[in-house]
């Protein structure tokens, strides 16, 4: 499987995340996965400011702002599973992460379709990679906290054409990411 | 009662964020001697500014689009940059207006689960979560589309003045269902059919010469 994890920790110094990301990808590619882990806070990429010139624009389907997005849409979109990876800060995953998120419309068409009774923009592309979500507490969290996000990333996943396929905590072992997406 | 409203559109002043606002903040004005002022996050250089802002006042509304389903990033930015206001006695009242493209409230839910939470978390009064689908063409639509709708902002705006918080019977009449009805189903199949649905995203690709490329897939391998 080609696996892209997309790594949204903004400090090395507060959280832990890098090394459980670094044993995950080892772990992956054991098991002969092509694994490829992009830090996300080390790109040039500039927020979106809604201009959708991805969607009429000179060049339909990318950012007419020519950053790093473009790397993270093309290894997105040739993958089979993408993980989201995040610490919980203020109850929600990290803004470098949402940046990224939010930079990922282009992958999708401006037309609107009716899927289960409501309005989903339709597919550009023929398939969409699986996603998956590692979370780590910080201090402040709680357990309502991470249903809450595994809400909302069941509500992105929904309208980016694809599925939640689980959403793991980083004080569970790498051994059950890897149980989960021999799941899939 | 100083009100600040943090507009967290990444468009800025160009945004349907700032036009409905706009209708608030001109009822809010009428009932007493208030001051409003509006902020703009996508100033993301000016994030100490707005925090002086929001430990100055007694009302902070944030007001911004649904981007893929959450805030979008500037507004997570800034809300990260409020950690340390986290159980601040001092902190303002604090309420929310989430406007979004699609039509359907149930888009923004588990959003509005998160933000009544973040109220929660900073210790600040929640004044209420006002959900509003199918914004994204108020800049265009002639008034008589969006008469009714400017006037309930212009309301909510007239009721917060007076009561300090979102009137709930003018939430309930801006979110009148959460999912569409079969009939507005139907037009939508029908329409697109015909390809009715899509007359606005069809006009600027033909303004940008780039209706034959619509379906591109650049980055497919």
């Amino acid at each position: 499987m080609d696996i892209v994890i997309l790594n949204g920790n903004p400090d090395t110094g507060k959280y832990s995340l890098d090394a459980y990301l670094e044993d995950l990808g080892k772990a992956l590619k054991a098991d002969k996965h092509r694994v490829k882990i992009l830090n996300l806070r080390d790109m040039e990429i500039k927020f979106c400011t809604g201009c959708w010139s991805c969607w009429w624009g000179p060049t339909p389907g990318e950012c007419v702002f020519r950053d790093e997005s473009a790397l993270v849409c093309r290894d997105y979109i040739n993958s089979d599973l993408v993980v989201m990876a995040s610490p919980v800060l203020m109850g929600f995953t990290s803004a470098v992460l949402k940046k990224v998120q939010d930079k990922l419309i282009p992958l999708l068409h401006p037309y609107i379709e009716i899927v289960n009774g409501e309005c989903h923009h339709k597919k550009r592309y023929d398939r969409y990679p699986a996603v998956g979500l590692i979370l780590e507490r910080d201090r402040g969290t709680d357990d309502e906290d991470v249903r809450l996000i595994s809400r909302m990333f069941q509500r992105f996943t929904l309208n980016l054409r694809t599925r939640l396929v689980f959403s793991i905590e980083t004080a569970q072992s790498v051994q059950e990411v890897k149980d989960a997406i021999g799941d899939i | 009662m100083r009100l600040v409203i943090f507009n967290g559109s990444p468009r800025g002043k160009k945004s349907n964020t700032r036009i409905l606002m706009d209708h608030f903040s001109r009822g809010f004005m009428q009932t007493g001697t208030h001051t409003v002022e509006v902020v703009y996050l996508n100033r993301t250089r000016e994030t100490d500014r707005h925090l002086e802002l929001f430990k100055q006042v007694d009302q902070v509304i944030l007001a911004f689009p649904l981007y893929t389903d959450a805030m979008p990033g500037i507004v997570k930015h800034f809300i990260e940059a409020l950690q340390p206001y986290t159980q601040n006695r001092e902190n303002p009242a604090l309420g929310f207006v989430v406007q979004s493209g699609f039509p359907e409230p149930v888009h923004s839910r588990p959003l509005a689960c998160f933000l009544e939470k973040l109220t929660r978390r900073l210790g600040c009064a929640h004044t209420g979560t006002v959900i509003r689908g199918g914004v994204e063409g108020v800049r265009i639509q002639p008034p008589w589309m969006t008469r009714k709708l400017f006037s309930h902002f212009h309301n909510l705006g007239k009721d917060f003045g007076v009561n300090g918080c979102f009137n709930k019977e003018i939430i309930d009449k801006l979110t009148p269902r959460e999912k569409l009805s079969r009939s507005k189903i139907m037009f939508y199949r029908i329409g697109s059919w015909f390809g009715l649905t899509n007359l606005y995203w069809n006009m600027m690709l033909k303004k940008n010469n780039s209706f034959e490329n619509r379906f591109a897939h650049p980055f497919r391998d």
